[in-house]
């Protein structure tokens, strides 16, 4: 019965998000401009609401709590390299914006085509980035599970459930482009926002009075939980200092992300969201809050468990409608960036991989549809993905972190450096997929950093060599 | 257009969007304590969280410097 509440609740708030969503791009023309870049007229206020509708995925709400659940203060790195990230994007994304309006693209990989004059790098670049949306798809399905399955109190099968909802979610980016995923996400922010209030203060106050008292009791039982270990220390200062910049190098470079940066109006649009975006990293982080009383309420808890403690306190001590809302904020975290995701991915298949180096569907009218058929290609894929490769997805996680970070190097080099490249951008990126993927994947850490940083060295260093042997641009 | 930023004000712009991102990364050292608590929270979140909310005042100060605003 509580299960058939719970749910009941979160299959009308998706519905509804996505009606709403419909309504609002109902008299949109189509063409790849407006689909894949909601024609370049995202406004400060419109472009906020999207990227915190995309940046902010089930690892922010269910991840943050799990962390700081499992470990305490390694958790606070997710609310600092936010902050990195807006810093780094007022400088870079206002120049990406520059180049895709003045040579009118439309994907990240057009942007490494058109800076280094190389079709070939563009092809490449589309492929490892479509490689890497498909596993972070999975993962946001994997999420998705994780809260079917509470919300219906485990009486019902999950797996059905995610696969009906990621359908309805395909279809409705089939539908209404980036455009769309932007109308949504107001429905995604607010009601993730009040659910993380919820989780960040109603809890720690029914449990242990304030806040404040939550901290006192979390020092009493586990007094280093909130301190950072020092040194090169197992997610000590060094893993933190160096987790904190490779995160925040990577932030923007997914293939969505450069969608998103395209569909702004103009580049101080981009400049006053760096500004604006710290402001809602900020009550994302009350998840925190949530973790660690879970980690009182409920201890105990191993593995992939953490991930769910505090929805476990929501559905053992609250009524099942509180659930339900909580639920439906963190289904929307996963489906809203999931529709980011696919559209990114079907765009890059679309204008690199077939326009580009096949030559089909170059027209606005085929390319349109192309990419309309590939979104629900991309879908199909993750989720076949995710229902044979469920148990590997964390891992595979590393690859999409550790992946998207490469590509910043040929970014910065593209402004920055004119002797760089397209073959030493190409392989750079490469060397650095070569290092930082078996080393995250075996979890070494040399010294402390974070393995990331060691690719992005060998990235640089290959960059600078390879470019400085080959014919410029 | 708007008048290109002086150059002159470079260093000041590259040091005002390098504050923050050292407070959040390798300064994280000089918060990572429990004491002084404000309002309970231990030292080490308040210094995090302190300067996530002061970095759009940073980025607000380059973007002023450079005449975007």
């Amino acid at each position: 019965m509580s299960g058939a509440v719970a749910l009941s609740i979160v299959a009308v708030v998706v519905l509804g998000t996505i009606g709403f969503a419909l309504f609002g791009v109902r008299r949109v023309r189509m063409d790849p401009q407006q689909y894949i870049v909601g024609g370049r007229s995202f406004g400060t206020i419109f472009l906020w609401v999207l990227l915190a509708g995309e940046i902010y995925t089930t690892f922010t709400f269910l991840g943050i709590a799990g962390l700081s659940y499992s470990q305490g203060a390694p958790a606070f790195y997710v609310m600092a390299y936010g902050a990195c990230a807006y810093v780094i994007a007022y400088f870079i994304t206002p120049a990406i914006w520059r180049v895709g309006k003045e040579n009118n693209l439309l994907t990240g990989p057009d942007f490494f085509e058109t800076m280094f004059d190389s079709r070939a790098l563009g092809v490449s670049v589309a492929i490892l980035q479509f490689l890497m949306i498909v596993p972070y798809v999975a993962v946001q399905l994997s999420g998705l599970q994780i809260l079917l399955h509470i919300a219906g109190y485990g009486a019902y099968n999950a797996t059905i459930s995610v696969c009906i909802a990621f359908t309805v979610l395909a279809l409705f980016v089939f539908s209404a482009g980036l455009r769309g995923t932007a109308w949504a996400s107001i429905v995604k922010d607010v009601i993730v926002l009040l659910a993380v209030i919820f989780a960040g203060i109603a809890i720690p106050v029914r449990f242990f009075g304030s806040p404040s008292a939550m901290f006192d009791r979390v020092l009493r039982v586990h007094p280093q939980m909130l301190v950072l270990a020092h040194g090169n220390a197992y997610h000590g200062t060094i893993w933190f200092a160096s987790t904190v910049l490779l995160s925040a190098i990577g932030f923007f470079m997914g293939p969505h992300s450069f969608n998103a940066v395209y569909s702004a109006r103009g580049a101080d649009t981009l400049r006053r969201n760096a500004m604006l975006l710290p402001f809602y990293q900020c009550f994302v982080s009350l998840m925190l809050f949530a973790g660690l009383s879970a980690a009182l309420i409920t201890p105990g808890l191993k593995g992939t468990a953490v991930d769910q403690s505090f929805l476990f306190v929501v559905q053992r001590y609250y009524p099942s409608w509180i659930l339900g809302i909580i639920a439906s904020a963190g289904a929307l975290a996963a489906l809203i960036p999931a529709s980011a995701l696919l559209l990114g991915g079907a765009s890059v298949i679309t204008k690199n991989v077939a326009g580009d180096w096949f030559g089909i569907a170059t027209d606005d009218r085929s390319r349109t549809r192309l990419t309309r058929a590939l979104v629900l290609l991309v879908a199909l894929l993750a989720l076949g993905f995710w229902l044979v490769a469920q148990k590997t997805v964390v891992e595979l996680l590393l690859l999409y972190y550790n992946g998207i970070t490469q590509f910043m190097p040929g970014v910065v080099a593209a402004f920055a450096w004119r002797r760089a490249t397209a073959w030493g951008v190409g392989l750079g990126i490469a060397a650095g997929l070569a290092v930082a993927v078996p080393l995250a994947a075996l979890n070494i850490s040399p010294l402390g950093i974070n393995p990331g940083f060691v690719g992005l060295g060998s990235n640089v260093l290959v960059l600078i060599l390879v470019s400085l042997v080959t014919r410029g641009r | 257009m708007r008048p290109a930023p002086s150059s002159g004000t470079l260093l000041l712009r590259g040091l005002l969007a390098a504050i923050p991102i050292a407070a959040l990364s390798i300064g994280v050292p000089l918060g990572n304590r429990v004491e002084p608590r404000i309002l309970g929270a231990p030292f080490l979140l308040c210094w995090i969280v302190a300067w996530v909310l002061l970095t759009p005042a940073f980025i607000w100060a380059v973007g002023r410097l450079e005449r975007h605003w």
